[in-house]
């Protein structure tokens, strides 16, 4: 899954887009605001969905190798969050819609009927 | 007794030199914890328990008026006057230090004044940190253990070693989330640029993050090391207190300790410990209630024909 299909479907604002941002393809998706349980996933190719907006997310998907991050449920994402994602070049996106909507539509995208 | 066991004429030349580059500002606590001078003593006694402290500075807006330690709340608690303003019963005859005075400076000063910490003031003498024994031993520990390893690299030994051996030290402040992580980062772009697996450089940035949070989270500060040579990378987390009461406890998955406030920034979740040792090939962990926790957790790198190819 593109990251593009992601956008479109869950009319994303993409906050910070990052290098290969085109070309990235997603398999596993992981949503959790406990980055502790984000620190113990051990897979590839990873979209991490979050409403916990914070420095530490950025931090936690870098660490982790993931391709981005999306934070739901509308939330306002402070300054140095966006500075964060910027400076370790992290595709960041946001969007409305509530965390279980959100997974809901990805894994139509991930596994259409 | 002397309070840091390094003197500043005497000693070896590499120390000599390293008191006289750092500077207080490289070494200080800061920012400081402090209280105003309407502030009743009471207050400053809380301020002491919950940060672990035994001086509070008095200060606003920057300006120092006076000093209040543990001594100071002592008498309080003995004369019946710990709801007093600290401003009638601080110290207000103080010893400073400024922040760009060279760090042998300071330790003269642990050795001529008894006193067990001094406020650092910046050029326009306003409070910028605070000056422990402490704060300077552990800062010296990671410099000369940075020291050590740069003399070592300079030994005549085999080439790929020179290039491949690297040491790092940080200093990680208790609860401070702003600089956690950093070290993970530095060392996952040091073996990214070595070309190693994906796979195996998230488990060591994963574990090396694990110990920086579990600093910032549980301990009351301390110091982050990694050294990586071509056949394994080892992490140290050292951190001066508090001590875990029952590590066979803490290492139980889900067992935590933290408040809600680090629960709310999606940390403290009980599974850090476990998830360091799960990355790790070899993992080991020491505890003394009072003195602090080392842990020390080693990954083996890939060597000989598995090796990866090095970029020119």
């Amino acid at each position: 899954m593109k990251l593009e299909a992601v956008v479109g479907a869950l009319k994303c604002q993409v906050i910070h887009r990052g290098g290969n941002f085109d070309s990235k393809d997603i398999r596993n998706v992981v949503a959790s605001d406990l980055m502790s349980d984000v620190l113990v996933v051990d897979k590839d190719h990873l979209l991490l969905v979050t409403s916990l907006p914070s420095d530490q997310t950025i931090r936690t998907s870098d660490i982790v190798g993931a391709h981005a991050v999306l934070v739901v449920n509308n939330k306002t994402l402070p300054a140095s969050m966006v500075a964060l994602a910027q400076e370790m070049d992290v595709t960041l996106m946001q969007s409305a819609v509530s965390k279980f909507d959100a997974c809901v539509m990805i894994g139509k995208l991930m596994n259409p009927p | 007794m002397k309070t840091i066991p390094v003197n500043p004429e005497q000693s070896p030349l590499v120390i000599l030199d390293l008191l006289f580059k750092l500077k207080i500002k490289d070494v200080m606590s800061s920012p400081v914890i402090t209280a105003v001078r309407k502030d009743s003593l009471r207050t400053v006694q809380h301020l002491m328990r919950d940060n672990r402290i035994s001086g509070v500075p008095v200060a606003e807006r920057g300006r120092l008026f006076g000093i209040a330690s543990i001594d100071d709340i002592i008498r309080a608690l003995e004369g019946g006057y710990i709801d007093d303003p600290v401003e009638r019963h601080m110290t207000t005859q103080m010893v400073v230090l400024e922040d760009d005075m060279p760090l042998s400076f300071g330790i003269s000063y642990f050795e001529k004044f008894k006193f067990g910490r001094f406020p650092v003031l910046n050029k326009e003498n306003r409070l910028v940190g605070i000056l422990s024994s402490r704060d300077v031993s552990a800062s010296l520990l990671v410099e000369l253990h940075n020291e050590y390893h740069k003399l070592e690299a300079k030994l005549p030994v085999s080439a790929i070693r020179d290039v491949n051996t690297v040491t790092r030290g940080f200093r990680v402040e208790r609860y401070d989330f702003e600089n956690a992580g950093k070290a993970a980062h530095a060392i996952k772009k040091i073996l990214s640029e070595q070309n190693y697996p994906p796979a195996l450089i998230r488990r060591v940035a994963v574990a090396a993050y694990e110990m920086e949070i579990n600093l910032v989270v549980h301990s009351l500060g301390g110091t982050f090391t990694f050294h990586m040579d071509p056949e394994k990378v080892e992490l140290l987390a050292v951190d001066e207190g508090p001590g875990i009461p029952n590590v066979e406890q803490a290492m139980q998955e889900g067992f935590t300790t933290a408040n809600e406030w680090i629960k709310s920034l999606g940390f403290g979740a009980g599974m850090g410990l476990n998830n360091i040792r799960r990355n790790a090939d070899d993992f080991d962990i020491q505890s003394a209630v009072g003195r602090g926790t080392t842990v020390r957790a080693t990954i083996l790198l890939p060597t000989g024909k598995d090796a990866p190819p090095q970029t020119p």
